[in-house]
């Protein structure tokens, strides 16, 4: 084990006791709008220990720390029963961007407030036009007196509600389609051009929201790239991530994995033979997981683009919806029932990871990216903006 | 370890592809030796032993072999498997190479491993102290055999003996199969004078536990093999073949098969990678794992090959039917999947009901 990595691990559990006890588990996929108040405090007592950002250069006030070293600190986090971070998506995503392409004022002006565990952000890029066809962005984002003006509406944003800032993708050069003509702003959340509305999903819960901007503004200088780059740089920041964080989300799947094992030996359906046999499959499926993200992830340290890396998202959320579905076949009867009136974790796993196989690029796009980029086979037509009627 | 290949692996992953696809020939080289009546091809083995110095690819450097791991012996299977090729390489250069080196004595020890690096010599291994009866039902390639290893119970402890082909009382009964590039026989040595019996080594339990996952990860990479070759052949037709004015591999329907063969590809894989490296105690899950996941993919990936070329897949001429062929016959190598999968519950479980 790394020194970082034990150092992390007995700070873990040090730290992650007392009033946090129940975050143990918690604020996963489906269950994100768990403790927000909590979840927020103790991002920043990660912040203060100096956990977030070990990623990071050691002159942005990060350790500089390995793959290796990121992937055992997300193992150990997982192991502990740490919480869905609530300051991923500013730490993973944003601040590598802001790293590679940002200007000096804003490394100075946004850094230390993600590592800090203090500010933190979601991701404005899907619109009710834009889903798969992410190009499609219809938001405007207009420079008046020095000033960004941006009109339009994001959707399916997920933690907007506990977020302070957004980075948004808009559509800045009049006429402009598809890639051509974007722009990446860093925007504050908190002001009168914006709404954020929940959108209550078929898990009950709701993490996804739908954000209005109606005159919202930012500075001329909370701009990543120049115009035109929006699209480059939203891609960019889509490849930071390299699967660090997958090997911590399944220890999750594992521990969910579990449960179902002691679900069925306890009630009885660990006897039907068939049950057996999904949850032997199910549990190779997740061995298999990890030996593919291990693959990926040593190929990438030595240096190689290896292809299998197109196939995670598609494969990992195709067997944890079938794991919920197991769940439900092994609760049995039972599945239908809700106790004081709420969903137990295995519902919870089950409806939401019907969702699992959409956000993020859903199986169909997975597919067309596989068999175009790892398999070479023909691009799909671009439409001309016509709609075919049947 | 999950991207383990060193230079070397490497290496004898191009001169193989390079001889055993020509050898191949758009499936012209099984063709061949199941016209001739053959399972086997003499020729292209002690090429394969003889100039590549592949049958010994696991044997010690110190007998002439080339002393690689499991690795290596999962890039020569997996070429094998890409081509079809006729030769006893799982069985004489699995196996058979595995309890010769840890089991034998010296003299027995060198005289076997150096001849079979040479290619001079095929054995197969019958396990026999998993049952009463002297025989052996179904064992690949011992029709072309030069000896056979088998292992008994004898006071308690698992014996291994060697039997010349050829020993009185000894009958192989080879079987017309559905798969006509690898052969399956009946072994019988129940007729066997006992004199003729050569003891080579004794061994504990899970010595035979170790031999079996070595087994299931070379027939694994064998699957995976096969399976990419599937795939290849599937994408180079369909970027050929015109419909409505357009190649097929165009067609959306034609391409979500093509990235569902490729996820199913690349998983097994991780699985064989990983069990091929695997530390003791998980190579025995890690290589039940690969092996049950792996010949389900082949077969899956095989038949939507078929599929996806249409009525030439299905022809006889065109050599897909091989592939899908052995595909099927490698599920009831060394107990089927659902088998393995029970094991597997049994072990996730912690019973037996």
């Amino acid at each position: 084990m790394s020194d970082l990595r034990n150092k992390f691990s007995k700070w873990m559990e040090n730290n992650f006791c007392g009033e946090y006890e129940c975050l143990r588990g918690r604020a996963t996929p489906g269950d994100e709008d768990a403790f927000p108040g909590l979840r927020l405090k103790w991002e920043r007592e990660m912040g203060a220990a100096g956990w977030i950002g070990i990623g990071w250069p050691t002159e942005f006030g990060g350790k500089g720390a390995t793959l290796d070293e990121i992937v055992g600190f997300n193992e150990e986090y997982a192991s502990h029963g740490g919480p869905g971070r609530a300051g991923h998506i500013g730490e993973t995503l944003l601040a590598p961007t802001i790293i590679a392409f940002g200007t000096d004022q804003q490394k100075a002006r946004y850094l230390p407030g993600i590592k800090a565990g203090k500010e933190f952000w979601c991701q404005g890029y899907s619109e009710p036009n834009a889903g798969s066809d992410l190009s499609n962005i219809k938001t405007k984002a207009s420079l008046e007196n020095n000033q960004w003006v941006i009109n339009g509406q994001k959707i399916w944003t997920s933690l907007a509600m506990d977020s302070d800032y957004i980075f948004v993708v808009a559509r800045a050069a009049e006429g402009s389609k598809g890639r051509q003509g974007l722009v990446f702003l860093l925007v504050k959340l908190d002001q009168p051009g914006i709404e954020i509305r929940p959108i209550k999903q078929m898990s009950g819960t709701a993490e996804f929201n739908e954000v209005f901007f109606d005159g919202a503004v930012c500075s001329n200088e909370d701009i990543i790239g120049g115009v035109g780059d929006g699209w480059k740089i939203a891609m960019a920041l889509l490849g930071f991530e390299r699967g660090a964080s997958t090997l911590g989300q399944q220890m999750t799947f594992a521990d969910e994995f579990r449960q179902i094992v002691d679900l069925a030996k306890a009630n009885g359906s660990a006897k039907n033979p068939l049950i057996r046999q999904r949850i032997a499959k199910s549990y190779a499926g997740l061995k298999i997981m990890r030996f593919t993200a291990l693959r990926t992830l040593e190929a990438a340290e030595k240096g190689d683009t290896t292809k299998e890396g197109y196939i995670s998202k598609i494969f990992w959320s195709s067997w944890h919806r079938e794991l919920g579905e197991l769940a439900m076949d092994v609760m049995g009867k039972e599945a239908e029932i809700l106790k004081n009136g709420e969903y137990n974790k295995l519902q919870k796993l089950f409806l939401f990871s019907r969702s699992d196989t959409i956000y993020g690029g859903t199986n169909q796009i997975q597919r067309n990216i596989i068999a175009e980029r790892a398999l070479g086979m023909p691009k799909e037509p671009r439409g001309g903006g016509t709609v075919m009627k049947g | 370890m999950a991207y383990p290949f060193s230079s070397d692996h490497e290496m004898i992953r191009e001169v193989l592809s390079d001889f055993l696809q020509n050898w191949y020939e758009n499936g012209k080289g099984p063709e061949r030796i199941y016209q001739s009546g053959k399972s086997f091809d003499e020729n292209i083995w002690s090429r394969f032993a003889e100039d590549l110095g592949m049958a010994g690819v696991a044997i010690s450097e110190d007998f002439g072999g080339g002393g690689l791991d499991d690795l290596g012996r999962v890039v020569v299977m997996e070429e094998l498997g890409a081509s079809l090729c006729a030769i006893p390489f799982l069985t004489t250069g699995g196996e058979v190479v595995d309890i010769i080196s840890k089991i034998a004595k010296n003299q027995f020890k060198e005289e076997y491993l150096q001849k079979i690096a040479k290619g001079k010599i095929k054995g197969i291994f019958c396990p026999g102290h998993l049952s009463e009866e002297k025989k052996c039902i179904n064992s690949a390639n011992a029709d072309t055999a030069d000896f056979i290893l088998i292992s008994r119970l004898k006071n308690k402890i698992i014996e291994v003996v060697c039997l010349k082909v050829g020993t009185p009382g000894l009958e192989i009964n080879s079987k017309k199969t559905i798969d006509p590039t690898r052969s399956f026989s009946d072994v019988d040595w129940s007729q066997v004078s006992d004199r003729d019996f050569l003891p080579i080594g004794t061994a504990e339990i899970n010595f035979f536990t170790d031999i079996i996952s070595q087994s299931q990860i070379s027939l694994a990479a064998e699957c995976v093999g096969g399976a990419q070759k599937c795939l290849d052949m599937t994408l180079e037709y369909t970027s050929q073949r015109v419909q409505f004015g357009r190649p097929i591999a165009s067609f959306q329907a034609i391409k979500h098969r093509c990235a569902d063969m490729f996820i199913l590809i690349e998983t097994a894989r991780s699985a064989v990678y990983a069990a091929a490296v695997a530390t003791k105690d998980k190579k025995t899950e890690s290589s039940l794992i690969a092996k049950a996941y792996a010949t389900e993919a082949f077969f899956k990936v095989a038949g939507d090959a078929i599929q996806l070329h249409g009525g030439i897949g299905f022809t006889w001429e065109y050599p897909l039917h091989l592939f899908f062929k052995r595909s099927r016959a490698n599920r009831s190598m060394f107990g089927m999947p659902s088998e393995d999968y029970k094991l597997l519950a049994d072990n996730i479980f912690g019973d037996k009901p």
